[in-house]
């Protein structure tokens, strides 16, 4: 049972398969993303988040539960979570699905994790600060509202102590120690470790057919159709560019003297001093 | 059932992103070191990376000669010294114990081997005996319950930081080839004596030495294998020895032919980029078309050594062309980027350094040569 001192700690870790930000590049002419040909990878705070669970696993014997959203193709991720660790994976995937925003998106996250409440304890759900392709830091706070669940934001270290964790929150400037019962919702943003490398025979294993993961559709987690999607969503994206700059140069002339009280005056005529 | 990811693609994204964050980083500085990379070394064996191609009862991975050639050549990408490194305690340092050892030997050795608690080494070719094993001159003699081996090792990689060796050995010379056998012996033997380490021109952390036995006594069950069964043993993974070097060689090659790339398009001479140029041009779309070739005969090869073929001309056919390919693609990545391919501020230089260690292990391209117009029947 949940909360019971016995049972082992559950967490649901949230990943996202996105773009490799290292081989992404912007299409000058049109100014959209060139996608095409882009390996796809494991977000890179979402790895954060896994190895902040795999820490709670190495040192409380947590079970992991890696979970993601996206086409077929984002069980690599949920297989690198097995790499790195994870006990079990989940992809949420349905044609339904495409398109969604935030919104529509932690609709469907937050029934999986209802249905992942239904078949077992869930103790704490841990999610990557923000996707690099996305960079909407929504996800998090909104599954913790969909759950009803008290959320601890921007966390770079935490512990949990019976049904109690204790999160490091680093804001800018300060960094804020807060205590908060589970279950919780909890996004990360940095690691006491760097994120651990999958290891090589967990990747062959988590390849093959007797590997823990599952896939699940719209019908298994109870999800109408008009609330996931595109069809669920607030939001439309109308367009992905690159801001235009452009830059001038400007020569500035007479003696140094002269010269310095030009910058200086164009400095403040721009407001930057 | 759910879908699977695909292994082959995972492992290389995997060790792609190893080679960027680990050991990009500090290529230069571990080759200017001269010294065995020791912390990727343990960080490759943290990921259990050396047991890689041994069946998972065993302690491996489960994986096979195709993924293998996959780690190496990502890992070739980032720094060739770490990749042979690394290729080596994978395959021919722990082959034989894999193979042949008893249970202690085994959890003395193999398995913190591929733990990378200990380094193996692999010797074979001697001061007058390279690609022709016949003239293999360290003998093994049978004293009592064991054995005293004699003798003299050249070229071995990493023998100045080995823990043990592989050691190939002539038991019977009047049988000849046949007469050859592995033996193993700690580097605690007494009679083992490693030379300083060779100063080299290329794979500069790649640690190599001679190696002498001077009348080392060892148990009878350090014989690795049957007696008279060496030759089959080293034939059995020669295929997959050649097509490593062949993956080695094309990780290179595409290190150098990136670094080519990448420069042709930002540099610019009389008025624009001089990848608009088409001298420039010719040489990017031959050595891609070279890398293509080296790449499919790589993975054709391999997936034979997987289907249980001993692919033996394949893989001296690649081995020859793939490392052919490295050293041009190194020759012309230097030639783009100009004076600057011949500063030590960038990485092409190492890489044109380096290619020169593929042309010897797993055979010169001289007898690989010789031995394919053989099985060609010519």
């Amino acid at each position: 049972m949940p909360g019971q001192p016995d049972s082992p700690l559950c967490v649901a870790v949230l990943v996202k398969q996105v773009p490799d930000s290292a081989e992404i590049k912007m299409d000058p002419r049109t100014g959209t993303l060139i996608r095409e040909g882009v390996p796809a990878v494991m977000n890179p705070d979402d790895r954060l988040g896994l190895e902040t669970a795999l820490a709670l696993k190495d040192s409380l014997g947590a079970l992991v539960t890696a979970l993601s959203m996206g086409p077929i193709q984002a069980v690599d991720v949920l297989s690198e979570a097995l790499a790195m660790g994870a006990d079990r994976g989940v992809l949420l995937s349905d044609r339904n699905f495409a398109g969604a925003d935030t919104w529509a998106t932690s609709f469907t996250l937050g029934r999986a994790l209802e249905r992942l409440m239904s078949q077992g304890p869930l103790d704490l759900v841990i999610c990557g600060r923000q996707a690099s392709d996305g960079d909407t830091a929504q996800i998090g706070p909104q599954v913790a509202e969909h759950l009803g669940w008290p959320q601890v934001t921007y966390v770079e270290r935490l512990e949990v102590e019976g049904r109690e964790l204790r999160a490091w929150r680093r804001l800018p400037g300060l960094v804020q120690k807060v205590l908060c019962p589970l279950p919780a919702v909890v996004t990360v943003l940095a690691t006491p470790q760097a994120p651990r490398w999958p290891l090589v025979d967990r990747l062959l294993w988590a390849c093959r057919e007797a590997a823990p993961l599952e896939v699940w559709d719209a019908a298994d987690i109870e999800a109408p159709a008009a609330r996931t999607g595109l069809k669920g969503s607030l939001t439309r994206v109308v367009k992905t560019f690159s801001p235009k700059g452009q830059r001038v140069t400007q020569w500035l002339e007479g003696t140094a003297a002269e010269q310095s009280q030009a910058l200086l005056a164009e400095l403040r005529g721009h407001k930057l001093i | 059932m759910a879908p699977r990811s695909d292994p082959q693609k995972l492992l290389r994204q995997v060790m792609a992103r190893f080679v960027r964050e680990e050991v990009a980083p500090v290529a230069r500085q571990v080759d200017e070191s001269g010294r065995f990379p020791r912390e990727l070394f343990v960080k490759l064996a943290q990921m259990h990376a050396f047991g890689l191609r041994y069946p998972v009862k065993n302690g491996g991975a489960g994986g096979n000669a195709t993924l293998y050639c996959i780690m190496c050549e990502e890992l070739a990408q980032g720094l060739l010294s770490l990749a042979a490194i690394a290729a080596k305690q994978c395959l021919m340092a722990t082959n034989f114990l894999h193979r042949f050892a008893d249970q202690e030997m085994r959890q003395r050795y193999f398995l913190p081997a591929l733990r990378g608690e200990l380094v193996g080494s692999f010797c074979l070719t001697e001061p007058e005996a390279g690609g022709d094993l016949g003239r293999v001159s360290t003998t093994a003699v049978k004293d009592g319950d064991g054995w005293v081996v004699s003798g003299m090792k050249t070229w071995i990689t990493n023998a100045p930081v080995a823990d043990f060796f592989t050691v190939l050995c002539q038991t019977d010379p009047e049988q000849g080839i046949r007469g050859l056998n592995f033996f193993f012996v700690p580097r605690g033997t007494p009679g083992v004596q490693v030379s300083p380490g060779f100063q080299t021109l290329g794979t500069r952390s790649t640690e190599i030495s001679e190696v002498a036995f001077n009348d080392c006594r060892i148990p009878a069950r350090f014989l690795l294998g049957q007696e008279g069964k060496g030759l089959g043993a080293l034939l059995a993974i020669l295929a997959e020895i050649r097509a490593m070097t062949a993956a080695l060689a094309l990780g290179l090659a595409k290190a150098a032919y990136q670094a080519g790339f990448q420069y042709a398009k930002e540099r610019s001479a009389f008025g624009k980029t001089i990848n608009q140029y088409q001298l420039i041009q010719s040489k990017i779309a031959r050595l891609a078309t070279d890398i293509w070739a080296a790449e499919l005969m790589l993975y054709d090869t391999t997936a034979k050594i997987d289907a249980g073929q001993r692919p033996s001309k394949e893989s001296m056919m690649v081995k020859y062309f793939a490392t052919e390919v490295a050293c041009r693609a190194c020759d012309e990545a230097t030639r783009i980027l100009g004076a600057y391919g011949y500063s030590m501020e960038y990485p092409v230089q190492r890489y044109f350094r380096d290619a020169r260690f593929l042309l010897y292990g797993g055979g010169t391209h001289e007898v690989l040569q010789t031995n394919i117009a053989r099985e060609l029947g010519f």
